[in-house]
């Protein structure tokens, strides 16, 4: 990847705020940039979230029968247009603009950057990574203390601290252990990692 | 409540404070939320809400059958009365007992668990178990004086709750039949099993600001909602029975039925000592009420070292002393009383390991906060700072070599690089 390729791709856009390009299935930030402005967002964070929503989306749409590769989402708050794609099956963007910006010329812009971004994106063939290293990380995103999560995890499931740090290793009945007791401690039926 | 606070005592020399003779302490909903939160963790939520239930009737009926005796409290609806307004003015919430002799309900309005778990957590989790087990214990322990019922007579259960986003608390409150209470923990059996007092660096200066901060908590009370909002913080006074019995049962269930644990569960409830100190310590440090009383903190690691001492003493957690202090190496801090061991000395006798997880953690959290912490840019100590701060690699580590549990004469807590 070229790094920083983000700041030349929004060179002539105007209105822009951000952009956020975030790695799939695991939601993690790939590359962003953001106005000086707006330097204290939290940048990953920013990019999971945005990650989970659209893979939420896709849920309920394909829920819907509705569902279609060419889908982006717009979101218009007080303050800032943002607008979620997924460019590939391997990567979602977000577009942060000024909530003044007409919508029709974001959309004309748009284009452009997505197919500037596009350009610099590699090609990328997923491993599917174990399933114990996803529920890890999903815990650590999500669960309310996680600094002190694996303690918990290990103190409800009896799986000693040293196999959830080796998560890649656990065996079935470990992980399912692991998994019930996440949905616990984040209040959910299932885990849709 | 001026009467209430009148019951009020002090064993001066081991900074232990009472309540009608019964022990209490302050702390913070940060603090009591991962207390009760481990103990979920550790047993489930099913007996978690049981155990911890059953801990706060056995505190809090001591506490309301000895203010009863002293207020001359005689007649049902009188100890009733003494109960709900005791619930307000300790920092709990409202609460409102309709209840007789076969049990009835009880419902509650800004309860310091569920409102300070709503409020901490609510858009993050969705809570699949009420939180409010010491109001429900509470309402046990009321009922059940009231009506000089025995001890156990009354199980108290939380049927609805505004951590599970219901509109307000209620409890279903019924006859069972009785369980035998526990031995009780009180002033005259804590003050024998308490050390020979001494004194560390800079005593006089802890020993003053601990005088002062305490006649600081002697106005405090809460306020119309039943809450005590103060320091950025839940603040609760407490039963520390109620933390006691949760804890070593806690432990000595892990130790019998899943002893591998037991080192998981101890590092839980050091971590709960670890977020005490940096929420409830943390902010009175940085709170304009201490910066009138002692001034703003400086920065220096040793002031911070005796500021901490001095406000645990002020909250009642005993005569914390600094035995030793090498800037980034070693604080060794030694203490006759805490309110762990005495209580584990009255309910289960001695022991082989060291029990005070909480005064652990403490001191650990105490080095970091010392060290790593810039006071004097008036940080704030939010969650992510917390995380930030004890997150994986933590330079030192925490042993304690003495304990008065293993027959010890008093504690001694070790934090020394890794």
């Amino acid at each position: 990847m070229a790094q920083g390729f983000l700041e030349h791709a929004v060179v002539g856009v105007p209105s822009i705020r951000a952009v956020f390009i975030t790695a799939m299935p695991d939601c993690l930030l790939y590359e962003a940039w953001v106005r000086e402005e707006n330097s204290e967002w939290a940048v990953e964070d920013v990019a999971s979230y945005f990650g989970d929503l659209v893979r939420a989306n896709r849920h309920g749409l394909k829920a819907l029968g509705s569902w279609s590769s060419e889908m982006q989402t717009t979101i218009e708050s007080a303050d800032m247009l943002v607008v979620l794609k997924e460019i590939t099956s391997d990567f979602v963007c977000g577009c942060v603009f000024e909530r003044g910006a007409p919508l029709g010329m974001v959309r004309l812009h748009l284009k452009r950057l997505l197919e500037r971004i596009l350009a610099n994106l590699p090609s990328v063939h997923n491993e599917e990574r174990p399933r114990g290293v996803r529920i890890v990380e999903f815990l650590d995103r999500y669960a309310p203390d996680p600094h002190a999560v694996l303690l918990r995890v290990s103190l409800r499931t009896g799986i000693p601290i040293d196999a959830l740090k080796a998560a890649e290793s656990m065996t079935a009945d470990q992980i399912a252990l692991m998994e019930e007791s996440a949905c616990r401690l984040l209040g959910l039926k299932q885990l849709n990692i | 409540m001026e009467r209430i606070n009148a019951l009020r005592s002090l064993i001066p020399s081991q900074d232990l404070t009472f309540l009608a003779g019964v022990p209490y302490v302050y702390h913070c909903h940060h603090y009591n939320l991962f207390h009760d939160q481990t103990i979920d963790d550790a047993l489930g939520e099913e007996l978690g809400t049981k155990v911890r239930t059953i801990a706060a009737r056995n505190a809090f009926r001591e506490l309301i059958a000895a203010l009863s005796t002293e207020l001359r409290a005689d007649t049902p609806v009188e100890r009733l009365q003494l109960a709900t307004d005791l619930f307000s003015w300790m920092g709990h919430g409202t609460l409102k007992l309709s209840v007789d002799e076969t049990g009835g309900r009880a419902d509650g309005a800004f309860l310091h668990y569920g409102y300070s778990w709503r409020e901490k957590y609510g858009a993050k989790v969705k809570r699949s178990h009420p939180a409010d087990a010491v109001a429900a214990g509470f309402a046990a322990a009321a009922t059940e004086v009231a009506f000089s019922l025995p001890s156990g007579s009354i199980e108290a259960t939380e049927e609805h709750c505004i951590a599970l986003r219901d509109a307000a608390c209620r409890f279903a409150l019924r006859r069972v039949n009785p369980t035998p209470a526990p031995r009780e923990v009180n002033r005259s059996v804590v003050e024998p099993l308490l050390g020979p007092v001494f004194g560390g660096m800079e005593e006089e200066k802890i020993t003053a600001i601990a005088d002062g901060l305490r006649g600081f908590l002697r106005g405090v009370a809460g306020d119309e909602r039943g809450l005590v909002q103060a320091f950025g913080v839940f603040v609760s006074m407490h039963l520390s029975n109620y933390y006691n019995e949760t804890v070593f049962e806690v432990i000595h269930h892990i130790e019998r039925e899943q002893p591998r644990s037991a080192d998981v569960a101890e590092a839980l409830f050091r971590e709960a000592g670890q977020v005490c100190v940096f929420h409830t310590f943390g902010n009175i440090l940085l709170s304009p009420e201490w910066e009138g009383m002692v001034g703003s903190p400086s920065g220096s690691p040793a002031e911070i070292l005796v500021n901490s001492c001095a406000i645990a003493r002020g909250l009642g957690f005993g005569h914390w002393t600094i035995h030793e202090y090498a800037p980034e190496r070693q604080f060794v801090l030694r203490t006759p009383s805490n309110y762990e061991a005495p209580f584990y000395l009255r309910r289960y006798g001695r022991s082989d390991k060291a029990r005070c997880c909480f005064l652990q953690g403490s001191a650990l959290a105490m080095m970091v906060l010392a060290h790593r912490v810039k006071w004097a840019e008036n940080p704030r100590l939010t969650q992510d700072f917390y995380i930030s701060l004890f997150r994986g690699r933590i330079p030192w580590r925490v042993r304690q070599p003495l304990c008065p549990t293993r027959g010890d004469s008093m504690t001694e807590i070790v934090v020394s690089p890794v």
